[in-house]
């Protein structure tokens, strides 16, 4: 079945499933406002996990249907803004691939059946001591499913715990460094995208964006440095970034603080690193205790250790060691991925059920887990696929997805939130609490019960006080005062500071930045997202820097062979400026065997050429071409400004006036103010470029998914994009992302050219389309300066129609018809209709676009242009603020404020 | 012999000789090659319902277009054969008006050409629609909801200009047939076709107020068609210059769009007239003056479409403006500059040829000439169309554009169409206009 049979397959299964009426609410969930029932959309709290941490959200739901996620702003790790992977699980909750029904050995079969193979093994391992049963888990917060793991532990002798993070942790030696952006004068990140992924890269988004928000006679932001071997969503917003390959890495922190030290000393590395460590060293002594160090996963402990180092040193005021709530470092925990894979090869394990991970694909390929995995007698998969894991499995079990099951999760931060569904599972899914209540007790469970069970001490018997979590989606628990710890100060300083040697290449290993470790591989939103910075979509290539690339003689799409000594492995390659010399970046979370129809055959298993001891980086044999070309799809053409002045950059220092928009005439008349007249503005030096306002606008929309060829095709329908440009020196170039929504001209050159009026300005400033009088000439798009439009050229709504999470109150659009940012006009209605309701006027903020509500660093700000008291207005007229093209003069409604960011010291 | 002096009409030639070698041709039985072309181009024919089919069932995504590139064969296709249909009406009416005798003999031909010509363009604005089902739309027409075209849109404008060319074009063709579809009424050997011919003739007996009101009405209609020869390739400039798109927005649209057509349509005349003449044995008619002189015209017309090419980069050059310089630099050195330079060697550097007098006498080189010519003006519009959209204002949303199948396919169906019209319209109408020929065997007896 090729992709666009199986959407449409998707389709009509879907259509199906949703002929109900009225979607069924799950007995006792609580919505966020009481007194609601029987209203059109209801919003439920609930909490949402990321590598084990919780994320605050709230779901909408339109007649019991959930249609969309918005961020918790009662939530800390959240603040009302959610990442990606939040706007795409709605996609998930409905997606018809996941799976549904228990399988023994591949063939389908029910829970009773496992309930019979079970109860045999689940008497001897409550009685004997061996053979041993092995649990292999993420790590978590969730005390439901420690609760669960300590009872079976404590009631199965055998029963062995191990634990497995895909994707690194955050944590070092147990605990978590809690960075106060807002307070930090300098920030320096050493392999860590402290902004995208980490457990509270939320929270530093809107505090680092706070300080970015350009105001007169506010502060300087802070200085931002970033060393990275690969471009990252942080590293890209950085003021200085230094690209630097991993094995030169440990070089670079006892550098800085000798010279912190004596600033006469030298740092003793190559020329661009020299300047930059001075430059930081001497940021970093003048913003004394207000210092930010972070290294992120990627990094060894010795690197780790300095900068905990630097931040105990430096940064007394804003950083805090906040114990990890998270398992990794659990006393009952048995070991990691590897000591199962020892157990296993000797012999030991009998049984082993894995829950929720995936190691048969994404476990490096030197464990040869696959092969250890099909060794054991028994084992169980829980899992929302039927993936590569659960094809090896004695038993495969479909997991309750997180918003169709009760559960809790901690934050970063240590609150704990209360999971609850916001609709019933359509299959019979468990999930993993519930899971491991069943192994040990041999009975079921609700999960429902089972959270109830482990709040009841902290007060959920108190009916008044379980709504109250429910509602606001955090728990009021008290505080033992235990949670910061002081990292002791070891003998890392003293170690002779090595001095990275001039080698050879070596490649990196990064989890993709939409798919993860392929843990989203069957999300459409997240393949068809564009990815930050390299704009490649449904697919990844081996990035290597300009220089590299030259020095081979590639071109973009020329198919590499890349050995190293776990492996070798076939992909295009891809030219990435601002990549560390010498080095090949190896996104994980593609290549996969069995991911569904969408993703299975998409891209290269990068798994192949890693190692389980260094899975991070390691040293790359040969790299050749193999003659082979298969250019990647990018959804975007060209990445350099050529001397246009489109996002603009400016110092912090320098609020140009010469910036504000000058007025230009035209030959028609004047349009009339109109109040309100909608406009927004998005600034610049807040934006972190993180896509969540693409995927927000395109759940909120029914934006359809075209496929991998329509996307090399250039018809993406994304009505929100975001330019991506790169400037100055391509060795060490700065970032700047532009997200690009209709600007909504005043004079709109789209609206002159329709031949039959569908394009059409609203009296409140809209340009709205009228899709039922649209023919498609598509002249309105060759007109539009901005390249904002989209056209429907295939039946693309026929897939998005089906899906049950389509948004009742955006209309689908037909085929031959034109589409485009409406500035979310469903939502200025609904807000109007409101502010009716309660007999007021429209206030600022009662209408937020989606793309506004989304946003981590309040970079989109939306309302009334004709109120100069709105945030918008005052935005606007800020001296960094300008009109993209202005000298078009179709004055747009739109606005940038400019990107600022420090200049390098001379 | 000195071409320029030659006659336009073989010696020897009398009235009788006139209406017996044209006028047999559409009452006496097809030639074998007449079969083989028609069923070249009812190939092609079918080849484009096969392509309209599929695209009314799938939707303009089985084209190669996409946002940039939003327009693409199908506009240039347009285009091109509004070009081509230029010519006609050119010959016939302007030439008319300008007393130059030697359109005589090619005259109805080019009406006939430039006919199948707009009925091949004007099939792709409505095919190119996202909803086909409602071009009607575009028309001003009173509904119900009180609806109507938002007529500063130049797609409005194409729509009265290329319909009013079509009818008057039509009207003129139809009208100069009259004599002839009396003649061939009067010489018909069946019952059959002397019934059609004699419904299609309206009655004409040769009445002398016949004649008078027949020349008259011609005489205006050509004055009617004059303007309409500059208005409509003008409009369909506008849709371009209208638009503010670097490479688009300029003033030079129209008056080069009209020389570009007639160059085009020229060079289509001569494509179809020289294997035409020696198939049909013509060459009494259709002299090597002729042939002399439409390459003098070809070479004209040439000169003007490069001066248009140059007005174009120098105004993007002298308007200082950033786009506009790199949306001229871009034609001539981005990834579709081989379209651009091809196209300069085949409409700029081939007519070139055509000062030796020597190819302007070799029927085979003006038959190449003709049709690099041809080919030169499709990718002209090519490179307007895709080259002006695919890099604009914005890095970011630049794009490419590549032609599929369908794509291909529908062009070249349009091809076969136009040659089963012109394969029809050989067999049963004459091609030649049997009385303005027989007018100028009667002036060159008068003149001693």
């Amino acid at each position: 079945m090729d992709r666009r049979a199986f959407l449409q397959a998707m389709a009509a299964s879907l259509a199906l499933a949703g002929t109900g009426c009225r979607g069924r609410p799950p007995h006792g969930i609580i919505s966020r406002v009481e007194g609601t029932a029987a209203v059109e959309v209801e919003w439920f709290a609930t909490v949402m996990p990321s590598e084990g941490y919780g994320r605050g959200i709230v779901v909408r739901t339109n007649h019991g249907h959930p249609t969309k996620v918005e961020g918790n702003p009662d939530h800390p790790e959240s603040l009302g803004a959610t990442d990606v992977f939040a706007q795409a699980a709605i996609l998930s909750l409905h997606d018809p691939v996941r799976s549904r029904t228990p399988r023994h050995a591949g063939n389908p079969a029910t829970w009773e059946q496992f309930a019979e193979a079970w109860e045999i093994r689940r008497t001897r391992f409550r009685t004997n001591s061996t053979p041993i049963l092995a649990i292999l888990a993420e790590p978590t917060t969730s005390p439901t499913w420690l609760r669960q793991i300590h009872a079976l532990l404590d009631d199965f002798p055998s029963a062995r715990w191990y634990q497995h993070a895909p994707l690194g942790s955050h944590s070092h030696r147990g605990h978590l460094p809690e960075f106060d952006l807002a307070q930090a004068e300098v920030i320096l990140t050493v392999e860590s995208d402290l902004l995208y992924r980490h457990p509270a890269a939320l929270r530093h988004g809107r505090a680092l964006a706070g300080r970015r928000l350009s105001e007169p006679g506010k502060p300087l932001p802070p200085r931002f440095y970033a060393i990275e071997a690969v471009p990252s969503v942080t590293g890209a917003v950085a003021d200085f970034r230094l690209p630097m390959a991993p094995a030169r890495l440990s070089a670079i922190l006892p550098a800085v603080d000798r010279c912190l030290r004596d600033p006469a000393a030298a740092p003793g590395l190559e020329p661009a690193a020299d300047g930059f460590v001075r430059d930081l060293a001497d940021a970093m002594r003048r913003a004394r205790g207000r210092v930010v160090v972070s290294a992120g996963p990627a990094c060894n402990d010795r690197i780790r250790d300095w900068s905990d180092r630097l931040n105990l040193h430096y940064g007394r005021d804003v950083v805090r060691w906040r114990r990890d709530v998270r398992s990794d470092r659990n006393p009952r925990c048995h070991g990691g991925l590897a000591d199962l894979a020892a157990a296993i090869t000797v012999g030991e394990i009998d049984t082993l059920v894995v829950c929720g991970l995936n190691p048969a694909y994404a476990a490096a390929r030197d464990l040869r887990y696959g092969e250890l995995h099909a060794r054991i007698p028994f084992t169980v998969h829980l899992g929302e696929h039927w993936d590569e894991t659960a094809m090896l499995s004695t038993w495969h079990l479909p997991e309750a997805h997180f918003l169709e099951s009760w559960s809790d999760l901690r934050g970063a931060g240590g609150i704990a939130s209360i999971q609850q569904p916001v609709r019933l599972p359509e299959a019979e899914s468990r999930n993993a609490a519930e899971l491991l209540h069943y192994l040990r007790s041999g009975t079921t469970a609700g999960s429902e019960t089972l959270v109830r069970e482990t709040w009841r001490a902290a007060g959920a018997n108190d009916e008044d006080r379980w709504v109250s979590w429910l509602q606001r989606g955090i728990v009021d628990e008290p505080m033992h005062g235990d949670e910061f710890v002081t990292p002791p100060e070891d003998g890392t300083a003293e170690l002779p500071p090595s001095v990275g040697k001039a080698d050879g290449l070596s490649a990196l290993f990064t989890p993709d930045p939409n798919v993860l470790d392929g843990r989203w591989s069957a999300n459409a939103w997240l393949q068809e997202l564009p990815k930050p910075l390299t704009q490649l979509a449904w697919g990844n290539a081996i990035l290597l820097s300009p220089a590299l690339a030259s020095r081979l003689g590639v071109q973009n799409g020329d198919v590499l062979r890349c050995s190293t000594a776990s492996g070798e492995l076939d992909a295009p390659a891809w030219t990435m400026a601002g990549q560390a010399d010498n080095t090949v970046a190896l996104s994980l979370g593609y290549g996969r065997r069995s991911a569904g129809p969408l993703a299975s055959g998409l891209g290269y298993d990068a798994n192949l050429a890693r190692s389980a001891e260094s899975p991070w980086h390691t040293a790359v044999l040969a790299l050749r071409k193999t003659g082979g070309h298969a250019l990647p799809v990018c959804a975007q053409g060209h990445f350099q400004m050529d001397g246009r002045d489109l996002a603009r950059v400016l110092e912090p220092a320098i609020a140009s006036p010469a910036l504000a928009p000058a007025h230009r005439t035209s030959l028609y008349p004047p349009r009339a103010g109109g109040n309100p007249a909608w406009g927004m503005s998005i600034d610049l030096s807040a934006c972190l470029g993180c896509n969540a306002c693409v995927l927000a606008c395109q759940a909120e929309n029914n934006i359809p998914v075209v496929g991998r060829e329509q996307v090399a095709r250039g018809r993406e329908m994304h009505w929100l994009r975001i330019d991506r440009y790169v400037t100055g020196d391509p060795a060490q170039p700065r970032f700047v992302a532009q997200p690009v929504p209709c600007m909504h001209c005043e004079n709109a050159p789209c609206e002159v050219v329709c031949p039959v009026g569908a394009t059409v300005h609203s009296s409140e400033g809209l340009n709205d389309m009228v899709y039922n009088r649209c023919i498609g000439t598509r002249y309105c798009s060759n007109n539009c300066p901005y390249k904002v439009r989209r056209f429907n050229f295939l039946d693309y709504g026929g897939d998005a129609r089906a899906a049950g999470g389509a948004n009742p109150r955006v209309t689908i659009r037909e085929r031959g018809v034109m589409e485009k940012c409406t500035y979310c006009v469903q939502r200025i209605n609904a807000g109007r209709i409101a502010a009716e309701v309660a007999g007021r006027p429209l206030r600022d903020g009662d209408v937020r676009t989606a793309c506004q509500q989304v946003c981590p660093a309040s970079a989109i700000v939306f309302g009334n242009l004709a109120d100069p008291a709105s945030e918008v207005s005052r935005r606007a007229a800020s001296p960094t603020s300008y009109a993209l093209l202005d000298e078009l003069n179709t004055r747009p409604r739109t606005t940038y404020r400019a990107a600022l960011r420090h200049p390098p010291r001379p | 012999m000195n071409p320029s002096c030659d006659p336009l009409l073989a010696p020897g030639e009398t009235l009788h000789s006139v209406t017996e070698k044209i006028g047999d041709i559409p009452l006496a039985r097809a030639p074998r090659w007449w079969w083989a072309g028609l069923a070249a181009g009812f190939g092609g024919a079918m080849l484009l319902a096969v392509s309209v089919g599929w695209l009314f069932f799938r939707g303009i995504g089985i084209w190669g277009n996409n946002i940039p590139v939003a327009w693409g064969f199908a506009i240039v296709n347009f285009v091109w054969w509004i070009g081509i249909g230029h010519a006609g009406t050119f010959i016939s009416a302007i030439l008319l008006l300008l007393h130059q005798r030697w359109r005589t003999s090619i005259n109805r031909f080019t009406e006939a050409m430039t006919l199948f010509a707009v009925a091949c363009a004007g099939i792709f604005p409505l095919l190119h629609l996202g909803r086909p089902q409602y071009f009607y739309w575009l028309l001003p027409y009173p509904d119900t909801m009180g609806l109507w075209p938002q007529f500063r849109s130049p797609l409005v404008w194409d729509i009265f200009a290329v319909a009013t060319y079509a009818t008057v074009s039509l009207l003129f063709w139809y009208v100069g047939l009259l004599p002839d579809l009396a003649t061939l009424r009067d010489r018909a050997r069946t019952r059959g076709a002397a019934l059609a011919y004699g419904l299609l003739a309206l009655g004409w007996r040769g009445d002398a107020r016949h004649w008078v009101h027949h020349e008259r009405l011609y005489l205006l209609l050509a004055g009617l068609a004059t303007p309409l020869v500059v208005s409509v390739h003008s409009i369909v400039g506008l849709d371009f210059a209208v638009a503010l798109l670097p490479g688009w927005h300029s003033t030079v649209f129209p008056p080069y769009f009209v020389a570009g057509a007639i160059f085009s349509g020229f060079a289509m005349v001569l494509t179809l007239v020289i294997p035409l003449r020696r198939l049909y044995r013509l060459e009494a008619y259709i002299t090597p003056r002729h042939l002399e002189l439409m390459a003098k015209v070809l070479l004209a017309t040439g000169w003007m479409v490069a001066y248009g090419y140059f007005c174009e980069f120098f105004s993007a050059w002298r308007s200082g403006d950033l786009y506009e310089r790199f949306a001229a630099a871009n034609r001539a050195t981005g990834p579709y500059a081989w379209c651009f330079w091809l196209l300069l060697a085949a409409n700029v550097l081939t007519p070139q040829l055509l000062w030796s007098r020597l190819c302007r006498a070799s029927e085979w080189a003006l038959f190449a000439i003709a049709l690099v010519v041809n080919v030169g003006m499709w990718l002209e519009r090519f490179v307007i169309v895709v080259t002006g959209l695919h890099r604009d204002f914005l890095p970011a949303a630049w794009g490419m554009f590549r032609p599929t199948f369908w794509d291909w396919s529908t062009f070249a169906g349009t091809g076969g169409l136009f040659l089963a019209l012109l394969f029809l319209f050989l067999r049963f109408l004459p091609a030649i206009s049997m009385s303005e020929m027989r007018t100028l065997v009667v002036q060159r007896e008068s003149i001693p």
